[in-house]
């Protein structure tokens, strides 16, 4: 079962829903898929339209407890950053190896780096969610830094809630564009459709079908898809769509 | 979707429709200083050596409407436009420097008050 972490340097960016649409676009390309949270306040189920009042089974919880989705196992466990045990647990739990039969996507808050670099180390790859705006872009050289060369090698970055018709979020993209080359694999245009699907709680397929974060997102997922099968420890999606 | 929105995509027979571009004026591509700094930060220069050292090989996107005009560009047509002549000229003769060795050169022509 290979191992996606999604984790971005700045909280607001869209992270999580990142997190639930990649685990959406994976299953939807046939493989199973098991998405867990690991921050101490989730809004996880409310990506799947779930009621805020949902809380994940942890993801050691018995099989008869668990939350699905479209098929998609919805788990938690809110204290991994403290627990040095899981990450071994992942691995003894079959996590760690190629394939498309058993995904794991995990969704680590911004302010876990720590654990998210123990995560990364293990991953067949890491999706750094940011925005163009130029906080965020701000925080690139500290992520750059402690991520080390070996650990980019496995990221791919989504430039999150573009909104091309502002100067400046069309300069910041065309920023990130040129340095991570590549490494950008999509950008998910801004939408209002995104929070409207919260708020009916559904999800955003059904609220909105025709909804262009869905497409992008939707977009992402494919180009994430082929590592799935790699066990090379570095990765570029092979289809760059350069955002 | 508001309905108003909906009828319209019905009506142009899309699912979807999203600004393709937006016209920079020349006054509009001066340098962000935060952009500026950023290219100054060493650690940026590790994604490129994982670029270079660790990279498959890129294939060419397969829709290249997604891409947008490279930031390089969008300097260079303002370089060429509204520039000194001194400047315009070291970029004619350096084609191929990359966006940070050519805001690094802005930006020195900058601290010297030759901009």
């Amino acid at each position: 079962m290979p191992m996606i972490v999604c984790h971005g340097p700045k909280g607001g960016a869209g992270n999580t829903f990142v997190a639930a649409h990649l685990a959406m676009g994976l299953s939807a390309q046939g493989a199973d898929v098991t998405v867990v949270s690991v921050a101490a306040r989730d809004t996880l189920p409310l990506h799947f339209g779930l009621s805020p009042a949902t809380s994940l089974p942890a993801i050691t919880a018995p099989a008869d407890e668990a939350v699905l989705v479209g098929g998609i196992n919805l788990r938690s466990w809110r204290r991994a950053a403290e627990d040095l045990d899981f990450v071994p647990m992942l691995g003894e739990l079959g996590y760690f190896q190629p394939g498309k039969e058993r995904v794991l996507v995990v969704d680590v808050p911004s302010g876990e780096t720590r654990l998210a670099r123990r995560l990364i180390e293990h991953a067949c790859a890491h999706v750094c969610t940011i925005t163009a705006q130029p906080d965020t872009l701000a925080l690139l050289p500290q992520v750059f830094g402690e991520a080390g060369a070996e650990g980019l090698a496995r990221t791919a970055f989504v430039i999150n809630a573009l909104d091309e018709t502002r100067r400046l979020g069309r300069h910041g993209a065309a920023f990130i564009r040129e340095l991570a080359g590549s490494r950008l694999i999509g950008r998910i245009r801004l939408d209002e459709a995104v929070p409207e699907a919260i708020a009916t709680l559904q999800t955003l397929g059904r609220y909105a079908p025709a909804s262009v974060a869905l497409s992008d997102v939707q977009q992402i997922a494919e180009a994430v898809a082929p590592t799935l099968d790699s066990t090379a420890s570095a990765w570029v999606a092979p289809v760059s769509l350069a955002a | 979707m508001r309905i108003d929105a909906r009828n319209l995509l019905d009506r142009l027979g899309r699912n979807e429709f999203a600004y393709k571009e937006f016209e920079d004026r020349f006054s509009d591509l001066e340098l962000w200083p935060i952009l500026e700094a950023l290219l100054r930060d060493p650690r940026l220069q590790t994604l490129d050596q994982t670029n270079v050292e660790n990279a498959a090989p890129e294939i060419e996107s397969s829709d290249p409407e997604l891409s947008a005009e490279p930031l390089k560009n969008l300097f260079s047509r303002y370089e060429q436009q509204s520039v000194s002549p001194s400047i315009a000229k070291s970029v004619v003769e350096e084609p191929a420097r990359d966006v940070r060795a050519m805001l690094r050169h802005l930006s020195d022509l900058g601290a010297r008050g030759e901009i």
